[in-house]
């Protein structure tokens, strides 16, 4: 059975050591027609309609915006019988922060055994551990690797969520002269995290998960959200990026607001786009991106 | 002297407080002409509205406007200022348990460039930092703490964060950004119990997991450390509960505002001055003493006028249920115009309402009473207290107002207007209302008109 995944804040592993295929929501397959009501975020919408669209899937919303957590209810109000909000802390200095996340993988589990998979076994989950683990280590490798090209304009694509319908935001950095050298979007480079450490002798696998998750989530909805910062801070540098595009769906305040404090924070210019359901917007967007790409050459 | 309950203007109440004054009638020493109001601090609003004709409500009123200076005279006296963001009713309750220090709401900044009719450029000002249109006017809050013009700044920050609405988030978030340290503090989503689970009662007929609950005291434990450390005092439990009382005594006598007014036949207290009544239970509006008072003389007019059969709106105004602050409160007023009264309300701190257990360890019972807020769990649970209070207090019509850029409102508001006119079976109406709704006042009518026009057909029927 397949769990849809909002979020790359909720454990995959723990998922699939239940014997249930995780499946990153960002992939699916979003109906973008239909109204949105005013002041809907279109990625959370389209989030709550995905259970419509995929009845017999699970489907794992966080509270990492208020937007998320709302659109769990409003699948829970139309009878979404398969899901889960995940209640991820949006505090990550304290005991009882990480206690909540702790509390919440393991309602997670139960959850997951109701949906038909199986109390995973301490080897089972350090299998599927070391198996993200490979994949972590392979996409880190690209991604250290960098571009073939150093053609055009070094930029920085920060925000939330980016779909495979608006991959063409890459071509049409490109096509205005620019390049992406950091994507911060999701579930871009700042959801992969970094290697697990070592476990200590006798910790349980699924602490050292939690644990891991939750020490180097990185996002915008954190506060404070200097963890953010810091996780840009060095990558902007690394890669000499000139500019910030900052991509942030409709009704997204969380990341829009933000805007102001990315430019500060590095002195980078920052241009706002705004998501639309599908594609990258319209010749406003191109001509703005163009600018905005010239400016910085 | 008193007068047939009705609704004045401001310069007619200013003529009548000049009557009342020669005559002695006692004001407290915030008291005085409400048009001072508009002299000095620039509240031109108050031209705009129309206000009871009670000395309950000038009193109510003189209050309200006469907050910052309350303020900044404590500040001038050595006591400390706690800035308390968006848990709309907890974390004061735990400051005014300490000697010398008080806690307000920087969050109602949003209300004034409605006072101000925008002259304040508070939200241009927000704008410039970084927070526009597309967030909530509550962004009025950013720029009133960088210019220092309307409050002092707080000695300490304390926000919620977690279930708590985007915009505010980004908006604290920001003002942290720009230099004001905030201590935020975890509410964790409210959630069903699930089966088997330890979990607790709530205020308000709600039910939480025990987890849940003890995240939230832990919370609170910091905050109560933060705050004994700003007085060097420690807030110890016997503190606590002495503020818990304490709050309940102001928490007991709007409950009694509340029924009186809401279950009578004819409201004896117009809409305005009811919303403004219940902001009262939420930081006592910097006087936590002066605050029970004020609510004691609004119980008592409201008792006078209801025994005497008397009402400040028509008696055959439609009974009408509001969900949702209004960020003009012009227009409270234009329910009254249309032919409405108030009978009920969900201002969005229902849990500053109901009373804090006084029977459980104190920290305990202000986690309970935090996890009861209608905003922090799912809307589900908030329109079934809704649809309880509308069933009592016999609503014949409900009014969800939007608050314009809220994250909430853009998922809640429909649901609640469809849930609501089919659970009760009335008509139900969502509007907009922004911080100067005057563009918008035809508009405005209209709605409101069709949905007591809809009702008052099938009253006839």
């Amino acid at each position: 059975m397949e769990v849809l995944v909002t979020s790359p804040w909720v454990p995959r592993e723990w998922i699939r050591a239940h014997g249930l295929e995780p499946r990153g929501a960002w992939f699916a397959q979003l109906d973008p027609s239909g109204a949105l009501p005013e002041g809907v975020c279109a990625f959370a919408g389209a989030m709550a309609r995905l259970h419509q669209a995929q009845p017999h899937a699970g489907i794992v919303f966080t509270t990492a915006c208020d937007q998320m957590r709302r659109a769990a209810d409003a699948t829970a109000s139309s009878g979404g019988k398969h899901a889960f909000l995940f209640s991820l802390p949006a505090t990550w200095q304290t005991s009882a922060a990480r206690k909540l996340y702790h509390a919440e993988v393991a309602r997670l589990g139960k959850y997951l055994e109701s949906l038909g998979g199986h109390t995973p076994g301490e080897e089972e989950l350090m299998r599927e551990i070391r198996r993200s683990e490979a994949q972590r280590a392979h996409r880190r490798r690209i991604l250290e690797a960098g571009s073939s090209s150093d053609r055009g304009v070094p930029l920085a694509l920060v925000g939330g969520p980016l779909l495979p319908s608006q991959w063409s935001l890459f071509d049409a950095v490109e096509a205005a002269g620019g390049r992406v050298v950091l994507n911060a979007t999701e579930p871009g480079e700042r959801s992969v995290l970094p290697p697990l450490p070592p476990m200590a002798p006798g910790q349980e696998a699924v602490i050292a998960l939690a644990d891991h998750y939750f020490d180097h989530a990185v996002d915008v909805f954190h506060r404070p959200n200097t963890r953010l910062y810091a996780w840009l801070g060095e990558r902007l540098q690394a890669r000499g990026a000139r500019g910030i595009l900052l991509w942030a769906h409709l009704a997204c305040d969380l990341w829009r607001v933000e805007a102001a404090s990315l430019r500060e924070a590095f002195d980078l210019p920052v241009l706002v786009l705004e998501a639309h359901r599908v594609g990258t917007g319209g010749l406003r967007d191109r001509q703005r991106l163009g600018a905005f790409i010239e400016s910085r050459r | 002297m008193r007068e047939t309950p009705r609704q004045i203007c401001l310069e007619e109440w200013d003529q009548r407080q000049a009557t009342l004054a020669r005559q002695g009638g006692g004001e407290p020493s915030y008291g005085g002409p409400l048009g001072r109001h508009v002299e000095r601090e620039g509240n031109g609003r108050l031209r705009q509205l129309r206000f009871d004709n009670s000395t309950a409500a000038l009193r109510l009123w003189n209050f309200l406007l006469t907050e910052n200076q309350r303020l900044r005279a404590a500040r001038a006296q050595g006591e400390r200022l706690v800035g308390a963001m968006k848990d709309l009713g907890t974390v004061p309750v735990m400051a005014y348990a300490l000697p010398r220090v008080r806690a307000f709401y920087p969050d109602g900044a949003w209300w004034t460039p409605c006072l101000m009719e925008c002259t304040d450029r508070l939200l241009n000002q927000a704008e410039a930092l970084g927070a526009d249109a597309t967030t909530c006017p509550v962004r009025a809050m950013l720029a009133a703490f960088q210019n220092g013009e309307h409050f002092p700044r707080p000695d300490l920050l304390v926000c919620s964060a977690g279930a708590i609405c985007d915009d505010f988030s980004a908006i604290a978030q920001r003002l942290e950004r720009l230099g004001s340290a905030v201590l935020w503090w975890e509410m964790p989503r409210r959630r069903e119990p699930e089966t088997g689970e330890a979990s607790c009662a709530l205020p308000g007929g709600l039910r939480a997991p025990a987890d849940q609950v003890e995240c939230v005291r832990d919370e609170l434990r910091r905050v109560a450390i933060a705050l004994g450390r700003l007085v060097a005092t420690e807030l110890t439990a016997e503190r606590l509960r002495d503020g818990i009382q304490s709050a309940n005594a102001v928490r007991r006598e709007l409950q009694a505002l509340r029924e009186t007014v809401y279950a009578a036949a004819g409201a004896p207290l117009p809409a305005l001055e009811m919303l403004i009544a219940e902001m009262l239970a939420v930081h006592f509006c910097s006087d936590r003493d002066e605050s029970r008072v004020v609510l004691g003389g609004l119980v008592q007019e409201a008792t006078r006028r209801v025994a005497a059969r008397q009402s400040v709106v028509d008696e055959t105004g439609i009974r009408v249920y509001w969900v949702n602050p209004v960020a003009d409160l012009r227009a409270m007023n234009l329910l009254e115009t249309c032919g409405g009264q108030l009978c009920g309300s969900d201002f969005m701190f229902t849990h500053a309402l109901d009373l804090i257990p006084e029977d459980l360890p104190p920290l305990e019972a202000l986690a309970r009473t935090a996890l009861a807020d209608p905003m922090v769990g799912p809307v589900q649970d908030r329109a079934r207290r809704i649809v309880q209070e509308c069933r009592r207090y016999r609503v014949e019509a409900v009014v969800v107002s939007r608050i314009p850029g809220a994250s909430h409102c853009a998922w809640e508001g429909a649901y609640l207007r469809e849930h609501l006119a089919a659970e009760l079976g009335v008509p139900a109406v969502e509007i907009e209302v922004p911080p100067v709704c005057d563009a918008l006042l035809p508009a405005l009518r209209t709605r409101l008109q069709a949905v007591l026009e809809i009702a008052q057909s099938r009253r006839r029927a």
